[in-house]
């Protein structure tokens, strides 16, 4: 079954044309990143398939069904880290996290091993505030792995990840897939690109 | 719909469990929030009731002039429509609803209900804008001498066309596709409005009559608009859950901006981003090379540009001089005043080029030359507005010498340049202790950048006629 289907999909701002009828599928458990150069609307193409935009023709199918953000189901069913994501500057970093996990019924792996995976343990009491850009990236991450997801969409994930953490995204990324969980990433990392793409989406081009 | 996944909380719950955490982290407690309420509240109980009785006593006193009851009655009619379309526009800018980046991460980004989940603050909206706009009804019957079931009256059209907008602009919300009704509704209004103070404007310069409706239109809005308002009510809570991610987060980054702007007190970050969002809206433009000229010729080519590709900026100026002769017609001893303020108000909103280079060091650079000459000719178009608008209103205007209509005239174009040449707010400058408490001096100087001039020159036209 195919877990997304874009179908003619276009969006504009005003006159410009940002994305101009895209068209892909991509199964279940397989992992699509889309390729571009800066403004090719790699970012919109993804806002567009979490809800977070409208496109203005074209349409977005979830595992065979019209993307449709506020279906309870579907929300359960999508895990993204955009680079929109914000915190809440009084709640610790484990705060962040069990908040999430509460919230979608405590259905997937536990804070304290997602903590641990991402290397956050240290940081776990700290505030938001005090966090570097990496962790602050880390703890995005750790957001999408706190909840259950079928579709995981991530927007440049690698940005301000170390080596180790690269290694350990595309490490992530194979067992996110192996469970059957379907990717969708924008991404300008050939290392990481080579290592996991299923499907490489073209845009720009 | 898909199937909702088993296990998940409730949006009180949720709640609850949010605000629990939170608490522990925070240091102030709600005597600290309810000291400030009472604080705000005070201070707007007494500001408000204080411009309520001037305006009254004013608009009674012989001093405001002779006018036509059945004309200041339609330029109030007028000016509801004219309110509300403002109002509209800002709630659909917003939302109304909205969540910020944060709560649609952590929050609302899960399976909880969401019509449970935006539930308090669409009623919370719906009251606080129901009173709002009910307080402004009851003010303008009082400003207008109503007796008291004219007051009631007026606050409960208020409140009906308060609950009643925020119901549709959320049910607008919660629509599916890029519909055109909510855009044509704030049109509409924004035509009526215009429509009417045209017509009044024309019958009074005419010499023909526009006498008021037999019964009251307030009563009218009132009986029509509550049961109306009422069934908005319930069927914009109905479609709470219709509400999306795209259409609840578009708002946040202005809603920031607006708070940002009103505790830096810079109203600059606010416009900032009002402008991105307009020229994001435009797109793309079609580029055509500048006829041959030296710098300066260029640079006002590019300026025209700018012009005509914003035309926003010139219907504000064209509302602004239908809007001194409603002044005139309404309350004609503050037309020569108001025509100052106009012509100032007509003439930034065609500074954008300057403001865009004061604002900007690297773009500044980047243009060469030095820095009078390239003011100056961004100054050739809000200059040229503000004489063309300062001539269409002349038949509303008080007879002036020639000396002292062109020293108006430079004087507001000059406020003007001071307004858009506003540097980015500075926090560390001189403050003054006196018995009053502590006054900061250099902030006030520079929060004043331009209306100052405005002050004096309507002092001297106060003085004039």
């Amino acid at each position: 079954m195919d877990a997304l289907t874009v179908r003619g999909l276009s969006r504009n701002f005003g006159t410009l044309l940002v994305l101009d009828d895209i068209t892909f599928t991509v199964e279940t458990g397989r992992i699509a990143t889309v390729l571009g150069p800066n403004g090719s609307g790699k970012t919109t193409l993804l806002r567009c398939v979490v809800g977070a935009d409208r496109p203005d023709s074209g349409e977005v199918l979830i595992a065979g069904h019209p993307a449709d953000e506020s279906d309870p189901g579907q929300r359960s069913m999508v895990a993204a880290a955009l680079d929109d994501i914000d915190f809440f500057p009084d709640l610790s970093v484990v705060e962040h996290l069990e908040l999430l996990s509460f919230a979608h019924g405590h259905a997937a792996d536990p804070v304290e091993e997602v903590l641990t995976e991402l290397g956050l343990d240290p940081a776990r009491d700290q505030l938001p505030a005090t966090l570097s850009s990496g962790q602050r990236r880390r703890l995005a991450l750790a957001s999408c792995f706190v909840r259950p997801r079928r579709l995981l969409v991530l927007d440049e994930p690698e940005q301000r990840l170390d080596a180790r953490g690269k290694a350990w995204l595309a490490d992530r990324l194979r067992r996110e897939q192996a469970d059957g969980t379907t990717v969708l990433m924008a991404s300008h990392d050939t290392d990481l690109i080579d290592a996991v793409t299923d499907l490489r989406i073209e845009l720009g081009a | 719909m898909t199937a909702a996944p088993a296990g998940i909380p409730s949006a009180r719950h949720l709640r609850a469990d949010l605000r629990a955490a939170r608490r522990a982290h925070r240091t102030g407690g709600l005597g600290d929030v309810l000291s400030d309420l009472y604080v705000v509240a005070l201070f707007l109980g007494m500001y408000s009731w204080a411009a309520i009785y001037e305006s009254r006593e004013y608009l009674r006193s012989p001093t405001a002039g002779h006018t036509d009851p059945d004309e200041v009655y339609w330029i109030a009619v007028a000016a509801v429509p004219a309110a509300l379309a403002f109002a509209w526009h800002g709630l659909r800018t917003v939302g109304p609803l909205l969540v910020t980046p944060t709560m649609q991460a952590w929050v609302t980004s899960s399976p909880v209900d969401r019509r449970a989940l935006l539930a308090p603050r669409f009623r919370a909206l719906g009251t606080g804008m129901a009173a709002l706009v009910a307080a402004l009804g009851g003010a303008a019957a009082l400003i207008g001498g109503a007796p008291a079931t004219g007051l009631a009256w007026g606050a409960l059209a208020g409140a009906a066309c308060g609950a009643g907008g925020v119901s549709l602009s959320v049910l607008a919300q919660a629509t599916r596709g890029r519909r055109r009704w909510p855009r044509l509704v704030g049109v509409a209004l924004a035509i009526v409005a215009a429509l009417v103070a045209a017509s009044v404007v024309v019958a009074h310069f005419s010499g023909g009559s526009f006498p008021r409706p037999a019964g009251s239109l307030t009563v009218v809005v009132a009986i029509a608009g509550l049961p109306l308002a009422v069934v908005a009510l319930v069927i914009a809570d109905r479609a709470l859950r219709r509400v999306d991610r795209a259409a609840l987060t578009a708002g946040a980054p202005l809603a920031n901006a607006a708070a940002e702007a009103v505790v830096l007190l810079d109203p600059t970050l606010l416009a900032g981003l009002l402008e991105g969002r307009r020229w994001r809206r435009v797109g793309r433009v079609r580029s055509r090379r500048f006829l041959p000229g030296g710098r300066w010729w260029v640079l006002l080519q590019a300026e025209v540009r700018r012009l005509y590709r914003s035309p926003g900026a010139l219907v504000a100026w064209g509302a602004l001089i239908l809007l001194q002769y409603a002044v005139a017609v309404a309350v004609p001893s503050v037309a020569g005043p108001a025509r100052v303020i106009g012509a100032f108000l007509a003439a930034t909103r065609l500074t954008g080029g300057l403001r865009t280079l004061t604002r900007s060091p690297g773009l500044r650079r980047a243009v060469g030359g030095g820095n009078a000459a390239v003011r100056l000719v961004h100054l050739v178009v809000p200059a040229a507005g503000a004489g063309l608008w300062w001539l269409a209103t002349a038949p509303v205007g008080p007879v002036l010498p020639a000396w002292a209509t062109i020293g108006t005239l430079l004087g507001v174009v000059f406020a003007a340049y001071r307004a858009a040449t506003r540097a980015p707010l500075d926090y560390g400058g001189a403050y003054a202790v006196t018995p009053f408490g502590t006054i900061p001096v250099d902030l006030l100087r520079q929060l004043l950048r331009g209306p100052d001039v405005i002050a004096v020159l309507v002092l001297v036209s106060y003085l004039l006629t």
